[in-house]
């Protein structure tokens, strides 16, 4: 007896979460991210803080905004998104993370008044239930992930840690191209601090990402399937097109931009890594989808 | 009560009258299945196998589709039975997502969550899944777990070859295979060309609503 195949079979279709829980996953982290940064750099360079009083609010709520219609659009019953509060399921991190982004939210709109009305002292009192809300919300749907036990990559332990970087990747770079389309608001040192932050997270999750894929034991043959489909499958053009945008070229180009002070360069490397971000979180989440489970 | 399900595959000949029998009894719609047949097939001409395999919900005792669901829209019934609150369901697919099986799909009429009850609604009356009363060689055995008097019980102590699928993801399925083989249990022990197989022109519905 020789190999083995199938020769009727009607699965279920293959991929179901589709480009818009990927951009879900991706504007969630440039809200939380340019949030957790925003207090970052308020408490660390108060004489600067009027860029990042301004910008938290505003990248957050657009940002959160989209990640809210993207997630609705995606439900089959967009009209029964009020369940998710009237019948909530705690063990569901969908659930968990629904209430923690809508509190976030609230606290996006109340940093969002403190901007418009200049009440600085608002702000300040709600840093910490928002640092803590933002970093849940970064967070919450790689509990989503660890909890679809069939997609066996989504499940890795480094999982939380890549989304905490993507965030910081996010942050930094939104950061960078807003400071360079408003005409060079930052100072030079500022500058040179976000663009350190994405060269860093990009290294430390390229690293991570190499070294979970390539380098570690791989327990399972799905997952290992998954890793073929990641690097050299269906999905391979997203995976290395978001390497290469993400990691690769915001590292040179903004070591570049440090080194010699040419700021034109963070703001390239910090586009390239706002698109590949989108492109490596695609990839991601199809490549799991694209195995017969059944 | 934990009612369960064990398929002897050895008796099982591929005729799919549970297949078309559970479309009947819960109108499944068109490219949307409860429960399916496999075929695999194995060796090369003369020394050649075809497996059948029938495939539906396995009613996990610890069911990633039902921690998941964000509204309890899967929820355990007190028999142990997987169920669906179709009027509940927002459509999210996370079920989808968790369940390691494919056993889930989103009902393209309804747009909400289904998969196979064990006929849920047949068994509050005393009556077996439609499948069961299909098979034509009683391939599919039902029956309470905890009765040891019952069929599926004493399968169950008889056979040492007792299989379920993906036992390593600690779901504790209550769905279990005997004379079975890791060619017909494991979706990656076999081949899946591309193209054109039996029978694989079929016809996809568009959902209504939703992407």
């Amino acid at each position: 007896m020789l190999g083995a195949e199938v020769t009727f079979d009607v699965a279920l279709p293959k991929v179901v979460w589709g480009w818009l829980v990927s951009t879900n996953m991706w504007a969630k982290s440039i809200a939380t991210g340019t949030f957790l940064l925003g207090l970052y750099f308020i408490k660390k360079y108060p004489e600067q803080d009027s860029f990042f009083r301004k910008w938290v609010p505003i990248l957050g709520i657009i940002f959160i905004g989209i990640t809210l219609l993207v997630t609705v659009l995606d439900l089959h019953h967009m009209f029964r998104f009020w369940k998710i509060f009237a019948f909530a399921h705690f063990t569901s991190a969908v659930t968990l993370g629904a209430w923690v982004v809508s509190a976030f939210v609230i606290v996006l709109l109340i940093s969002f008044w403190s901007w418009v009305t200049g009440n600085k002292k608002l702000f300040d009192r709600i840093m910490i239930p928002g640092f803590i809300l933002a970093f849940f919300s970064t967070i919450y749907t790689a509990g989503i992930m660890g909890e679809a036990t069939g997609r066996e990559v989504w499940v890795f332990p480094s999982e939380m840690i890549s989304m905490l970087l993507s965030a910081m990747i996010a942050g930094s770079a939104a950061y960078l191209i807003v400071d360079a389309v408003y005409g060079g608001v930052l100072k030079e040192n500022v500058k040179r601090e976000l663009g350190y932050i994405l060269f860093g997270s990009a290294g430390l999750a390229a690293a991570m990402f190499i070294g979970e894929l390539f380098f570690a034991k791989i327990h399972s043959e799905f997952a290992h399937r998954v890793v073929e489909v990641l690097a050299f499958g269906e999905v391979a053009p997203f995976f290395w097109g978001g390497m290469f945008l993400t990691f690769i070229i915001p590292m040179v180009l903004v070591g570049i931009a440090n080194e010699n002070r040419k700021y034109q360069y963070a703001f390239l490397g910090a586009l390239s890594a706002i698109v590949g971000l989108w492109l490596i979180k695609h990839a991601w989440l199809i490549a799991p989808q694209t195995l017969p489970l059944s | 009560m934990r009612l369960g399900f064990l398929v002897d595959l050895s008796r099982c000949m591929g005729c799919m009258a549970c297949a078309v029998s559970c479309k009947a009894e819960n109108n499944v719609p068109l490219h949307s299945w409860r429960l399916r047949v496999k075929y695999i097939d194995q060796g090369e001409f003369p020394d050649t196998k075809r497996h059948f395999v029938p495939l539906r919900c396995n009613h996990c005792e610890n069911a990633p589709c039902e921690r998941i669901c964000p509204v309890s829209a899967l929820h355990y019934l007190p028999n142990g039975i997987v169920n669906v609150d179709h009027d509940r369901c927002i459509g999210c697919a996370s079920c989808m997502m968790a369940c390691p099986y494919n056993a889930i799909y989103l009902d393209p009429l309804t747009n909400s969550a289904d998969k196979c009850t064990y006929c849920a609604h047949r068994i509050e009356v005393g009556m077996m899944p439609a499948c069961v009363v299909a098979c034509p060689t009683h391939a599919n055995i039902f029956g309470d777990l905890d009765d040891p008097e019952s069929e599926i019980s004493k399968y169950l102590q008889e056979h040492r070859d007792v299989m379920v699928r993906k036992p390593e993801l600690n779901t504790k399925p209550k769905h279990f295979y005997v004379r079975g083989s890791t060619v017909a249990l494991d979706p990656l022990a076999s081949e899946r060309p591309e193209g054109y197989t039996l029978f694989t022109e079929v016809k996809f519905l568009d959902h209504i609503g939703g992407h």
